[in-house]
């Protein structure tokens, strides 16, 4: 005899998870708003040579005449000290940018993520050791560290991106101990264990979907602070050198300038800005659609 | 209490000793020999061998690890090789610069943003809390190099009500040797002038550094007190009439500044990464720009000293976070003894 | 018992509510949550609300303290009166000086309820001098200490002093409910609202605090109870009104709820309730079968943690030389309130724990020799109490269900076919597998875990409080489909849980653990029609039972014995 299950126990059924989540975004609109700028990120970055009014302006090329031009209908964003077009080099920083997102955030977050799910698993002598390595990281000033890094191993791009890339982990490792800590109460890991599922299943089919939701958050925000920080790293010329058109060179170049010829700095300042409000708005509007507590 | 105390340091003494093993490690990992790269490509080899005797690069890795330890215990940070002094000296001159920039920066922090917060949280949806969005917002989103660029255009170029550079006007002649903190020093010698002028040189700089995290901190407390404000003991103890600032302050608040609290600890590292920049843009006499130039000129025992010293101020603070999470909410003080 | 007369135009009606609709809204959409809600409350009088979750009974307690959040919900119509006096148009500070004054509350759950960074002393000295102040009064504050812990002897709370030096977390279950209780006594309310009291505690704890309530009535105070539980509204009520989706379905004195309930909800739920006497008594059989689990002499100790300073305790022994056999189709029952050591035997059982000394044996072998052995799972499960946790929030049913099955070698063309059998036979349709476990009700859930333990076909199912969070009409029909599982499947269950009544009616055996050891067991009608041990008769006579004939029926305690088994909650 099949019980069906009375109708008593039917309670109004809430709306799917996608429902939910979409009636949230769309009373967000600073999460939309992020959205589209960090499309109009993208989208720069990756069409620059096409979208650039002059593409010669990502290189050495120099045009004396045109030095110190003011933002006109000819070059919006004005000319820099050696006549080059601002906007394209923008538009050409920000796939320095991106690309630096990518790089620092494709190694950084995947292994963090796994050494805080193994933290939080297993518990005993290996959380000890990992959590322990963890904090002592997370000690060292993240500028600092990653200043002494690129000084000694020559500035360039590459360098600046591992330099930051070895200490970003810490941050995603600390995140998803403390998910799967809490985690690990929960009766459905051991219902999972008592089925005889193996350690992998476990880590990444039962638990790792508990923390997709803060991981995207995060991310979208970390996209944000890599730039940010690969910004400040260049200003202080230790990233990426000239001629390769880079944000916070651009600024640190152009404060020399200051205050005649403001844009040269802080366009490229603002262009900086533009891209972490973007990832920010965007990060903070995926929060509260997925509910997430970070 | 004692107990407690005694205990987080135990381990926060721990988590120094594996950052100065670390940086040793890392500056001795590292590709590269530090002799060479400190006196450039032009040096000869006779030269490069001297030096390399005289850091102790010939000997095997692990005399090089307890000499390094062993010298760090006596507070012995070796010799810069652009200064040709010793390290500890070069950071005792340069650090209390930066100790009053960063205290005040984090005075300003706090000052501003757990009131912010906590307004923006009982006046939710309001005009005020959309204004306190955005300030955080704008505080997390510049750049820091970007806002001190930019607070020294408006506030020196176009108002030329604060200085630019430097710590004190030169005309003042004034140093500050009983701690070094101009502002406690002057306050002690009664100079009230020189009190004013220290703190309008601060001002800008210290605006440019607390902004990020005047951001977070906002945030996370306005985000905190909503988060505490809906649990049941709240609605509790409104039910038995304590009259709501009572039950913010009293009931919510204490509660509910323990995440920011948290944050501001480790927001610290990042105060004292981003104080690098702000150093070297307003010229502030302090460890960051001696860092800074130790570094671009690969003097690795004067990097590795500002680098801990870096670890000791967060290592630090966040023992007195703790102390303080510890008088606020007991069972922080249970929770603690129970880990390692 | 006594009481006013039923009615509810009684003039000296402390509480009226009358006609009251609020709705809630939610992604956009209004629902009505309440329609038309009347209730009043006498003077001197005990009303009870009855409904389960979802019924609106919360709803209507929070408007009428005036903690609704009014965005999402609103107040579409209706009158609240207090004491003559109009609560709904009541400016805020005019409702601050109502409360914590003439209306009072204590809430559900008592730890909760606290603040937990402050110690007792602090959270009730609050309360009396906010009223103070709203008073216009000033009380020095030795006086306010004096009034302070007057009012905990009231409660009979024998150590004031510790308790009020204590945080919150520091005192047991039993105490905190007494301490909230005093603190909605603190400014000497007329009508005292209590919401679900005693739910949160063991049953032997809930009677001596539903025994308090009812002196509190006999000297002056009015009472307002929410709860769900038919036996605590026959013991403590003098009427009832009976709530529904929002609705309240019938009211009447207690006498006439009881003897004749007329609305067919009112009907189905006293049904509901599990008897423990009388005809009405499921009977559970199981003829001629052979021994399958064991314990013998098993004993479980727990050193507990060193203090920094301090010596060192002795250690816990949370189970204390058990020895229990299960035959195979045995409904085997054990029951026990907190501490009593069942949930560390239960995990025992499962070989996640091992005993320190004594051994648990299935089918004549040890089973943490057998526990390595990956078929050892499929023999052994488990379904727990709370269907929230022990379903992965971020998983679809099908791919939790799938689990125990890929784990014990099914190829994926058989987990695929396997899995819509498993919904049918517990009774859910098949759309559900692609469903997350927030879009089921809790009753659905609780069959998915049935279902995932049903699985892997074992012969032993350890049952966990499987009912305990689920409302009473939906415990029914998971008892029932257990019941119909394992006469179909030739199942063992073994069946923990503190609810006394419902093993009588689900179980063939019980065993009663108290304080780590086996004080009783035997077959259920031996066991329930006479005890011998004074725990189980303390524990038998603390069920809330719905009907004059059963409550003579109870075994006698005497007070002797009830202080010597029952753990006093005054401190």
């Amino acid at each position: 005899m099949t019980l069906l299950a009375s109708p008593a126990e039917h309670e109004d059924a809430p709306l799917s998870n996608r429902a939910m989540a979409w009636y949230r975004f769309s009373r967000n609109p600073a999460a939309v708003v992020g959205a589209a700028i960090v499309i109009s990120v993208i989208l720069a970055a990756v069409f620059a040579p096409w979208l650039a009014p002059y593409p010669e302006a990502a290189g050495s090329q120099v045009d004396f005449r045109n030095r110190h031009g003011a933002p006109s209908l000819t070059h919006w964003f004005g000319t820099d000290n050696v006549g080059r077009d601002i906007f394209s080099r923008v538009l050409y920083g920000y796939r320095i940018s991106l690309g630096m997102v990518i790089g620092v955030l494709g190694l950084a977050v995947p292994f963090g993520i796994l050494l805080g799910l193994l933290a939080g698993y297993f518990g005993g002598r290996v959380e000890w050791l990992i959590m322990r390595f963890t904090d002592v990281m997370l000690a060292l000033p993240p500028l600092a560290m990653a200043l002494a890094i690129t000084a000694v191993l020559s500035p360039n791009l590459i360098n600046a991106m591992i330099a930051i890339t070895l200490l970003w982990w810490t941050w995603h490792t600390r995140l998803i101990y403390r998910i799967v800590k809490g985690q690990m109460g929960e009766d459905y890991v051991e219902a999972a264990r008592l089925a005889g599922a193996s350690h992998a299943h476990i880590l990444f089919r039962e638990l790792l979907p508990n923390c997709v939701s803060a991981i995207s958050v995060k991310v979208t925000l970390d996209a944000g602070f890599v730039i940010l920080f690969g910004a400040a790293l260049s200003f202080l010329g230790l990233g990426v050198q000239p001629p390769t058109p880079d944000l916070g060179t651009m600024v640190s170049t152009g404060s020399e300038y200051l205050p005649e010829h403001w844009w040269e700095s802080m366009l490229p300042g603002l262009a900086i800005l533009w891209a972490i409000l973007g990832f920010n708005l965007l990060g903070d509007g995926l929060r509260d659609m997925l509910d997430v507590e970070l | 209490m004692i107990p407690y105390i005694a205990k987080r340091a135990v381990s926060l003494l721990l988590v120094f000793l594996g950052l100065a093993v670390l940086i040793f490690v890392i500056a001795r990992v590292v590709p590269g020999d530090p002799a060479r790269i400190a006196l450039g490509p032009l040096a000869t080899a006779a030269q490069v061998e001297e030096l390399q005797q005289e850091m102790g690069l010939d000997k095997p890795f692990v005399v090089q690890l307890g000499n390094y330890l062993s010298s760090l215990a006596r507070a012995d940070l070796g010799k810069s090789l652009l200064t040709n002094r010793p390290v500890l000296d070069d950071i005792r001159q340069a650090l209390p610069a930066t100790l009053e920039l960063v205290l005040f920066t984090l005075l300003l922090q706090i000052i501003l943003s757990i009131p912010l917060g906590v307004v923006a949280a009982v006046y939710r949806n309001t005009w005020v809390d959309n204004l306190s969005r955005i300030i955080s917002l704008v505080g997390i989103v510049t750049p820091g190099f970007v806002l001190a660029i930019l607070l020294q255009l408006l506030a020196s170029y176009q108002f030329e009500s604060f200085p630019v550079t430097g710590r004190l006007d030169r005309s003042l002649d004034f140093t500050a040797d009983v701690t070094g903190l101009l502002l406690v020093d002057s306050v002690l010698a009664w100079r009230w002038d020189v009190f004013l002028d220290a703190v309008r040189h601060l001002i800008l700089p210290a605006t440019a550094l607390a902004m990020a995290g005047v951001g977070q901190v906002m945030r996370i407390t306005r985000s905190s007190m909503i988060e505490v404000s809906s649990r049941d003991f709240v609605e509790a103890s409104r039910a038995y009439g304590i009259p709501e600032r009572v039950v913010a302050g009293r009931y919510m608040l204490r509660i509910a500044c323990v995440a920011p609290l948290t944050i501001l600890g480790l927001e610290f590292a990042s105060l004292i990464g981003n104080a690098f920049i702000v150093e070297f843009v307003f010229s502030w006499p302090g460890i960051a720009s001696y860092g800074v130039r130790t570094i671009l000129q690969k003097d690795l025992n004067a990097v590795i000293g500002v680098v801990l010293v870096s670890g000791v101020f967060f290592v630090v603070a966040n023992l007195v976070i703790d102390v303080i999470l510890g008088l606020v909410d007991p069972r922080h003080r249970l929770r603690a003894a129970r880990s390692t | 018992m006594k009481g006013s007369p039923a009615g509810s135009d009684d003039r000296s009606a402390i509480l009226e509510v009358e006609h009251l609709d609020i709705g809630f809204t939610n992604y956009g959409r209004r629902v009505q949550v309440l329609h038309d809600v009347s209730l009043s409350v006498g003077q001197g009088e005990r009303v009870a609300l009855i409904g389960q979750s979802g019924s609106g009974k919360t709803v209507t307690m929070r408007a009428i303290i005036g903690t609704l959040a009014m965005p999402p919900g609103d107040i579409a119509g209706g009158n609240i009166r207090f004491q003559g006096r109009e609560l709904l148009t009541l400016g805020k500070s005019e409702r601050n000086r109502l409360k914590g004054g003439g209306l009072s509350i204590v809430l559900q759950d008592p730890l909760l309820s606290f603040n937990p960074v402050l110690t007792i002393s602090r959270q009730m000295d609050d309360i009396v001098r906010y009223a103070d102040v709203r008073a216009g009064v000033t009380r020095s504050k030795r006086r306010r200490r004096q009034h302070l812990v007057d009012t905990l002897e009231r409660v009979q709370l024998a150590d004031t002093e510790r308790v009020l030096s204590s945080w919150p977390m520091q005192l047991s279950g039993g105490m905190r409910q007494r301490v909230l209780i005093a603190m909605a006594l603190l400014n000497s309310p007329s009508l005292l609202i209590a919401d679900e009291p005693g739910t949160a505690l063991d049953v032997t704890t809930q009677q001596e605090i539903l025994a308090l309530l009812n002196r509190l009535v006999e000297d002056g105070l009015s009472l307002l109870l929410i709860t769900h539980n038919l036996g605590v509204v026959r013991e403590m009520a003098d009427r009832v009104y009976v709530m529904e989706h929002g609705r309240i379905v019938e009211s009447g004195a207690r006498e006439s709820l009881f003897d004749a309930p007329s609305h067919p909800y009112t009907r189905k739920l006293m049904a509901s309730v599990p008897p423990l006497y009388g005809e009405r008594v499921r009977k559970v059989d199981n003829t001629g079968s052979t021994p399958l689990l064991s314990l013998e002499s098993v004993t479980r100790e727990f050193v507990s943690e060193r203090p920094f300073f301090g010596k060192r305790r002795a250690p816990l022994r949370a189970v204390d030389q058990v020895s229990i056999d299960i035959d195979k189709g045995d409904v085997f029952g054990i029951a026990g309130e907190s501490g009593s050591g069942k949930t560390t035997l239960a995990r025992m059982l499962l070989g996640l724990t091992r005993p320190t000394s004594g051994v648990v044996r299935l089918g004549g072998q040890p089973v943490h020799e057998l526990a390595r052995q990956s078929s050892f799972r499929r023999r052994l499960q488990i379904v727990y109490q709370n269907p929230g946790s022990s379903l992965n929030p971020k998983r679809r049913i099908a791919q939790q269900l799938a689990v125990p099955l890929r784990y014990a070698g099914l190829t994926r063309g058989a987990i695929r076919s396997r899995i819509p059998e498993l919904l049918e036979q517990v009774g859910l349709p098949q759309s559900h597998a692609s469903r997350y476990p927030h879009e089921l009700s809790g009753g659905q859930k609780q069959r998915v875990a049935i279902a995932r333990a049903l699985s892997v076909e074992p012969e032993i199912i350890v049952l966990d409080e499987p009912t305990s969070a689920l409302d009473v009409l939906v415990q029914e029909t998971v008892v029932e489909l257990l019941l119909d599982l394992r006469k179909q499947y030739g199942l063992t269950y073994v069946f923990i849980s503190h609810d006394l009544s419902l093993m009588r009616n689900f179980c063939n055996r019980v065993a009663v653990m108290y304080r780590g050891a086996v004080c009783e067991q035997g077959d259920t009608a031996t066991l329930f029609d006479a005890p011998r041990h004074a725990y189980t008769r303390a524990l038998i006579a603390a069920i809330p039972v719905i009907s004059d004939a059963e409550e003579a029926r109870k075994p006698a305690v005497t007070r002797l014995e009830r202080e010597a088994v029952l753990v006093s909650t005054t401190g």
